[in-house]
């Protein structure tokens, strides 16, 4: 899987070894308790992200997919000017970001809602809800993603119910465009957002939507003064997974969309055009791009409330 | 003005009948307590009351105004929580500001306001405090500044001192009590501890297996139950089996498992037939504790006395102290009345103490006897 879900994982992981490290020092137990994560991180993620960076500055080759034991910075100067030209780079990575941006608006929006309704939902209602929201996972990406393109289709089945029911005169080509890579990405990343959000109302106090109730607030002012700021630790981590897999999305634009976003184009890079070095300085711009984005929302959210702990 | 009318409340949860025609006049100013063991439709009530519940059938009225439909937010009352239900993402200062807040008050105005509540329940000084890191009686009395700030018509207390430690409680209590008479607000208070609602209540209300039993006076639902339940639940009391022998016009004659004929006297004829089952309740303090002479038992240790003229009837019991528990300001001991347990209380356990083993006589005027039908209901004697 092309996906490049792993990304935020690098601050956690260092911060977590840092602190084990330093904090907890007399013990030795908890690093030897940590010693198969640490092993594990370095082996999948460290020395390959190590590599990637290494191959990063090679000078490109005619014949090779890089030049072995060459320094340069060419590829990283390649990829900078064309995205300050506004040039494809920029596009690619714009639309990179405003697909993540867009995908995790509405998934954190419907997550919220649909985690609430479970939180106050009883009984067997509660239970169906909490297992459709687990029944997707059950099926492979592709083909959950694959199955909207007849569901999408000018001819399809979407488009037929709302020509008939007279919504629309015209059939709307959903797919391929963005609209549908939206649709597709959302229903990937939903899941993981409800249950985000959900774990964290799951553990909250009904009773303080009702003092806030009780003192005046409406429902919808209600749901805004208290169930949002004390559910933020949960929208935060939803609004994380849901950007940071949108970013780097692969599966839903590459099969419901027409326009290439950067996990597409890196591939197209690294099998299509054999350029191992510019590919690897665009992943390693989009990498920081990406922790910027992240840590100013963490920052901006932590605002409205919640008390998130970064580390 | 703000006085409450429940008319034939009910609450159902599918089968289950939480509330049942629960009919009350609160009156304007009063501190009503809701009393009842857990179950009995005490808190649903008070949240029905707070818009919080919907009822089922019923109507509930405040100053005259049917509200049985409004939404919690549009009603003027306001609750307090069992576990008070701070709003942990606020300090306790916007946490008492939320309801002018929701009410549109400007800030600098909230912000006086709140300082002024919080002084009243003695938390200046703790506004800019994480409510999470205060203790079980601060966050009451935030809790309680909070409910205060938006000046209802109606202050709802939902056993909000269940979770604090005795001695913390009874201060509460009291601080409760100083309250209600400085603001002259109406209160209603539902609680589970019946010497919570002695201290607090002017009236209290007694529910049981959601009904709403008996409503009155304290010394009234005390001295005058309606029925055994409510006898029960006040206090303890020693409950005897008896059967009626004889009834006369000034008294009913009873014979116990106390191996002896008790006299009831009586005002009216009650309506109770001979042979009749009666559960007698004596109050310990109604029991007068005495060591029978030790030179072989008084006349009065087994006789059932003379109705004497003025409508009281002394009788007495003899039996053998059981087992004597210290209890702090009193001594409870348990004794053996022909085979029947029996308890009764001291005030003061220097004088004539008696030990396991001992000879005991328990001593009562006839009148103070409450009788009750197999049913539970009183028979008035």
């Amino acid at each position: 899987m092309s996906e490049t879900t792993s990304l935020p994982q690098i601050p956690t992981s260092l911060a977590s070894l840092r602190e084990s490290v330093a904090g907890q020092s007399s013990s030795t137990r908890a690093l030897l308790l940590m010693a198969p994560l640490i092993a594990f991180e370095l082996l999948v993620f460290v020395i390959p992200f190590l590599i990637l960076l290494r191959i990063s500055f090679a000078e490109p080759s005619s014949d090779l997919i890089y030049e072995p034991g060459t320094w340069s910075v060419e590829a990283y100067a390649g990829v900078i000017d064309n995205i300050l030209a506004f040039e494809l780079f920029w596009s690619i990575v714009s639309y990179s970001f405003l697909l993540g941006i867009v995908v995790t608006v509405v998934t954190v929006a419907l997550a919220l809602f649909y985690a609430y309704a479970i939180w106050r939902a009883t009984g067997l209602i509660k239970t169906l809800l909490l297992f459709s929201v687990v029944l997707p996972l059950l099926t492979t990406l592709v083909i959950r993603t694959y199955a909207f393109s007849p569901l999408l289709s000018p001819t399809g089945t979407f488009n037929d119910l709302l020509l008939s029911v007279g919504l629309l005169s015209d059939p709307v080509q959903f797919v391929p465009s963005t609209v549908g890579a939206v649709i597709g990405q959302v229903y990937i990343v939903l899941p993981y957002a409800v249950l985000a959000i959900y774990s964290v109302l799951a553990t909250m106090d009904w009773h303080v939507v009702e003092a806030a109730r009780d003192l005046g607030a409406s429902r919808p002012r209600s749901v805004v003064e208290v169930v949002v700021p004390q559910a933020m630790p949960g929208i935060i981590v939803a609004a994380v997974i849901s950007f940071a897999w949108s970013v780097g999305a692969y599966a839903a634009p590459g099969l419901l969309s027409e326009n290439i976003t950067f996990a597409l184009y890196v591939e197209e890079l690294l099998l299509g055009d054999l350029r191992y070095p510019t590919a690897a300085a665009l992943s390693v711009i989009m990498l920081v791009l990406m922790l910027v984005t992240i840590s100013i929302m963490f920052a901006v959210l932590n605002r409205f409330g919640g008390d998130f702990d970064l580390a | 003005m703000s006085e409450i009318t429940l008319h034939d409340l009910e609450k159902q949860y599918g089968e289950t009948t939480a509330v049942e025609e629960v009919s009350v006049e609160i009156e304007d100013g009063e501190l009503l307590c809701l009393l009842g063991p857990s179950g009995s439709g005490k808190s649903t009530t008070l949240r029905m009351i707070a818009g919080l519940e919907t009822p089922t059938s019923g109507e509930i009225s405040i100053n005259g105004d049917d509200v049985t439909d409004d939404p919690a937010y549009e009603r003027t009352t306001s609750t307090v929580f069992q576990d008070w239900a701070l709003f942990p993402h606020k300090t306790v200062r916007e946490n008492v500001e939320f309801g002018l807040k929701m009410r549109g008050v400007p800030a600098d105005e909230r912000a006086q306001r709140a300082e002024s509540m919080l002084e009243r329940v003695q938390m200046d000084g703790y506004g800019d405090d994480d409510p999470t890191n205060l203790s079980g009686g601060q966050k009451q009395r935030v809790a309680l500044a909070r409910s205060l700030a938006v000046n209802p018509d109606v202050l709802l207390l939902d056993e909000p001192l269940s979770n604090l430690d005795k001695r913390l409680r009874e201060d509460m209590q009291i601080e409760l009590r100083e309250i209600h008479e400085d603001l002259d607000e109406t209160f209603v208070h539902v609680t589970h501890d019946q010497d919570e609602a002695f201290t607090l209540a002017d009236r209290i209300g007694i529910m049981d297996q959601g009904e709403l039993i008996q409503v009155g006076d304290p010394d009234e639902v005390y001295e005058n139950p309606k029925n055994q339940f409510i006898e029960s639940f006040l206090g303890d009391t020693n409950f005897v089996n008896s059967r009626v022998t004889r009834a006369t016009a000034d008294a009913v004659y009873v014979d116990t498992d106390l191996g002896t004929e008790l006299v009831l006297p009586t005002d009216a004829e009650p309506a109770v037939d001979e042979g009749t089952a009666l559960t007698l309740s004596l109050r310990p303090e109604i029991l007068s504790i005495d060591q029978p002479s030790a030179d072989g038992g008084t006349a009065a240790a087994d006789a059932s006395e003379q109705l004497a003229t003025d409508g009281s009837s002394r009788t007495a019991v003899t039996g053998t102290v059981e087992n004597v528990v210290y209890r702090g300001s009193t001594v409870r001991y348990s004794a053996d009345i022909d085979g029947t347990s029996m308890f009764a209380e001291r005030t003061d356990a220097s004088t004539g103490a008696l030990s396991a083993d001992d000879q005991i006589r328990l001593e009562w005027n006839g009148a103070d006897v409450l009788a009750f039908r197999e049913d539970g209901t009183r028979v008035s004697l």
